[in-house]
């Protein structure tokens, strides 16, 4: 079989600090999964890794081949990143930046055509954004700028999604409606996604599979069940917690108790 | 969805090419010193005052004005893309300091030495703008070492010795002028102020040429700087080997501005107004704004020369100050008006 | 100016510009043209000090008289106040009679040529003192009134500043008669060549492109009249033709044309 992600004992540094130290993780065609863990773990910069922004050492493949020998372009048209936050220096409207999703698909002096356009469009729908399509992005609030940053990887009609804590800035209503986007991409369009979160119950609730960062390398990887118990989590984050079950759907829910007692955090 | 498409491509450089080729009729036309257009056609080939101040005095520095004019902009446009900094403009890197030192030193040194090119057949030019293109070289290269770091480039470091850099050079060339006797510095003053004059068509020519080459060069760069805009990150992971079109645009950028500076002095403003200007009026998508603010520098540095010629008659006003009084307050106005909206900071 | 007042003796200090006469610039230096060092000159202790209003430091010069020192501004910006400033100087310094002579003899020079150009008709003249761009000599400065003491007429003598940067067209348009290139480093066949595409302008078109490398002319001083006899040889070559004896009749060349 060939997983679509694969890394094997990566190892990852920044100036000397270590973050990530012989993580191994295998995302097959069609997967969603989450990634959890503190601030810190390391998920920010798995996500790099996958698309090629840092090198680690260690065997990191896409496809079965090496991410680094990939060219960038061709990368673009395979993963498709929405990172946690954007700044943009000058101003561009917000289907322009959408648009921008497309731009592997055009050399020098290209311009979209209707292809990119319709693209753009459904991207946009999608993510409920169309009716800002003119407004200027520094005008839209930090949720409102988020889903634009979805509608542009969306827009990229790549085979795998990135996303660098897409609920961050959301409101609840729209947390959830991202999260139900991306369920059903995956279902629909056979998306792969890797999503870093750090909402244990939002999680739980969309993400077939979790993989636990602790310490700079996985700690859990399987089902919410596998991966959040009350030991696992006060390993991990600190806190105390307790899991419950919904007795009608078996859903996994995470109660904060923070009046159990606080166990060392691991890294 | 107001995008970019080709109409709007077509419809906006159309106008703006009309624009210039006016310009350059009615610059040719205008100046302190009435002429019989009538005259001057008839006796193109003859020694006639008439045609000779339009032909060689005149429409070379329109020429001249246009080439540097759109030169400046385009380089405006792409290092405000690249350093994602909207106050950068061409005088900012260490290129054009470094040409101003290598002019400095050409003018108090042996400054009038001819050097011949072509093998004389097309002519001589002075070698103080040749001196100048080789300052413009070595701070390049000085600049481009400073700021390397793990093979990239990096805009923050970019800038910061730049800036630096000039600074020093400016100091340098203040110390040359002060030891200097006092006509030599009279003149590297007026010469460090910018001007177009210019008869040498050769010249001309070959800058005009020179110029439009590095714009195109960059105009294929319009995309991928679309997408620096965004962020390193994002922009390498939408596909740009951000690295390498770094690399590169310093090094076209840094060439076409030491070659201007080299040949008219430091002209300052217009790389870093016309940029935001043309941004306020057709769109930050480089792909537009790159012909745009090309164009458009080169229509307004022509006007300013026309200007410098016509204000103080006889004298002539160094071009620099032309630009930086009739452009500033415009610029401001167009902020009023329109900054609202459109402004990110 | 002092030098040629006998007093070259008694000078104990002089700027970093002063290279005229070849003994001044044995002369210790205190400091440049405009900004003279005030520990250097105090050190000096001399009896006077003479500077130049619009180029010394007017402060520099009120703080020296702070000190004690007496101070002497002398203003040199045309040919009436150079001969005022040396009758001045040599006032001040004790040599009144050496003043009057000096004035004396310049005074007789400059009518010497007047005498000679009066003749002729004025000639249009560009005098260049900068390239890259061009410098020309404008109004109200003392080469202007060079300029028209020797029988010529200074294209760019309607400026309002004494230095200006020239547009080309404004030279074509002017048709100077005469172009003097002045000033360190102008050399003859580069001045013949730089002007050579504008063919319509008479001075180019009769060759009359002089390149004057000293720059006598651009300090105001005792040689004015030396500067401007040279300079009327540039600009009425015809007018010194000495083709021996002097006569009147043999100097026809000189003459207006009679209408």
């Amino acid at each position: 079989m060939n997983p679509a992600l694969q890394i094997k004992n990566l190892v990852f540094a920044y100036n000397d600090r270590p973050v990530l130290d012989g993580v191994s993780l295998s995302v097959e065609k069609g997967e969603m999964v989450g990634v959890l863990g503190p601030n810190g773990s390391g998920k920010t910069t798995l996500l790099k890794i996958f698309s090629a922004v840092l090198t680690g050492g260690g065997e990191a493949k896409l496809n079965g081949r090496n991410i680094q020998d990939y060219s960038r372009r061709e990368l673009s048209r395979l993963f498709a990143a929405v990172p946690q936050e954007s700044r943009v220096h000058f101003p561009f409207t917000v289907a322009e930046i959408v648009l921008m999703g497309r731009a592997s698909r055009h050399g020098p002096f290209g311009l979209e055509g209707k292809r990119d356009l319709i693209a753009a469009r459904d991207s946009m729908e999608a993510t409920e954004t169309l009716s800002l399509a003119d407004r200027y992005l520094h005008e839209l609030s930090g949720g409102e700028k988020q889903r634009v940053m979805i509608a542009r990887a969306l827009a990229q009609e790549a085979e795998i999604l990135l996303l660098d804590e897409p609920a961050a800035f959301l409101d609840l209503k729209h947390q959830v409606r991202v999260f139900e986007l991306m369920r059903r991409l995956n279902r629909e369009r056979g998306l792969t996604i890797v999503a870093a979160l750090h909402d244990l119950n939002l999680a739980a609730l969309f993400f077939p599979r979790l993989a636990l960062l602790g310490g700079g390398k996985i700690v859990r990887d399987g089902t919410a069940t596998d991966v959040l118990t009350e030991e696992t989590i006060r390993e991990v984050y600190g806190v105390g917690v307790r899991i419950h079950h919904d007795p009608v759907d078996g859903r996994l829910q995470v109660f904060i108790r923070p009046e159990i007692a606080f166990a060392k955090s691991l890294g | 969805m107001n995008v970019l498409n080709r109409r709007k491509m077509i419809e906006v450089n159309g106008i703006l090419f009309l624009l210039l080729v006016v310009t350059v009729a009615a610059c040719a036309l205008i100046g302190p010193v009435r002429i019989d257009l009538y005259r001057a056609l008839q006796n193109i080939f003859s020694a006639d005052p008439n045609a000779e101040i339009l032909f060689r005095a005149r429409l070379p520095r329109v020429l001249l004005g246009i080439a540097i004019g759109g030169g400046m902009a385009a380089c405006g446009v792409v290092l405000q893309a690249m350093l994602g900094n909207p106050l950068a403009c061409p005088q900012m890197l260490g290129v054009s300091g470094g040409a101003s030192l290598g002019g400095i030193l050409g003018l108090i040194f042996f400054p009038h030495w001819l050097v011949p090119i072509g093998g004389s057949l097309i002519g001589e030019i002075s070698w103080v703008p040749l001196a100048a293109f080789v300052g413009a070289l070595v701070s390049m290269f000085l600049v481009y070492r400073f700021s390397l770091f793990h093979g990239r480039l990096h805009p923050y470091h970019l800038l910061l010795s730049g800036v630096i850099f000039n600074s020093f050079v400016a100091a340098l060339i203040m110390f040359l002028n002060s030891i200097v006797d006092f006509y030599q510095a009279q003149g590297l003053l007026f010469w460090l102020m910018g001007s177009l004059s210019t008869r040498a068509y050769p010249t001309v020519g070959f800058i005009f040429a020179y110029i439009l080459l590095g714009f195109f060069w960059l105009w294929a760069k319009g995309l991928p700087l679309n997408l620096i805009t965004l962020g390193e990150e994002a922009a390498m992971q939408l596909g740009v080997e951000v690295a390498s079109v770094q690399r590169q645009i310093f090094i076209a950028s840094s060439l076409m501005i030491g070659a201007m500076v080299s040949v008219s002095g430091m002209i300052g403003f217009v790389g870093l107004m016309i940029p935001h200007v043309m941004r306020l009026i057709v769109g930050s998508d480089h792909r537009l704004l790159l012909p745009a603010s090309f164009l458009a520098g080169g229509i307004f540095l022509a006007w300013a020369d026309t200007l410098a010629r016509v204000l103080l008659a006889p004298a002539e006003l160094p071009v620099g100050i032309v630009t930086a009084f009739f452009g500033g307050p415009f610029f401001l106005f167009l902020l009023y008006r329109e900054g609202g909206k459109k402004l990110a900071l | 100016m002092l030098f040629a007042l006998g007093l070259g003796d008694r000078l104990v200090g002089v700027t970093t510009y002063c290279d005229y006469p070849a003994e001044a610039k044995k002369i210790s230096k205190v400091g440049d043209f405009m900004n003279p060092s005030l520990e250097a000159v105090m050190a000096k202790k001399p009896d006077l000090v003479i500077g130049v209003t619009g180029a010394t430091d007017p402060v520099k010069a009120r703080e020296m008289e702070r000190v004690g020192l007496k101070v002497v501004l002398v203003s040199v910006s045309n040919f009436a106040e150079v001969l005022a400033a040396i009758r001045s100087i040599a006032g001040r310094s004790g040599s009144r009679d050496a003043g009057e002579k000096l004035a004396g003899r310049i005074g007789a020079e400059v009518e010497a040529v007047k005498k000679r150009v009066a003749p002729a008709p004025r000639r249009r003249v560009l005098l260049v003192v900068g390239f890259h761009p061009l410098i020309a000599v404008g109004g109200k400065n003392f080469i202007d009134e060079l300029i028209t003491l020797a029988g010529g007429e200074n294209i760019a003598g309607s400026a309002a500043q004494p230095w200006l940067n020239l547009p080309d067209e404004y030279v074509v348009a002017k048709a100077p008669e005469v172009i003097i290139e002045s000033g360190m480093g102008s050399e003859r066949e580069k001045s013949a060549k730089r002007w050579s595409d504008l063919k319509s302008v008479p001075a180019v078109r009769e060759g009359r492109i002089y390149s004057y490398p000293t720059d006598k002319i651009l300090r105001p001083g005792p040689r004015f009249g030396e500067a401007l006899s040279e300079l009327a040889r540039l600009i009425h070559p015809e007018c010194f033709a000495e083709a021996g004896g002097g006569n009147k009749k043999e100097r026809s060349g000189c003459e207006r044309p009679k209408p």
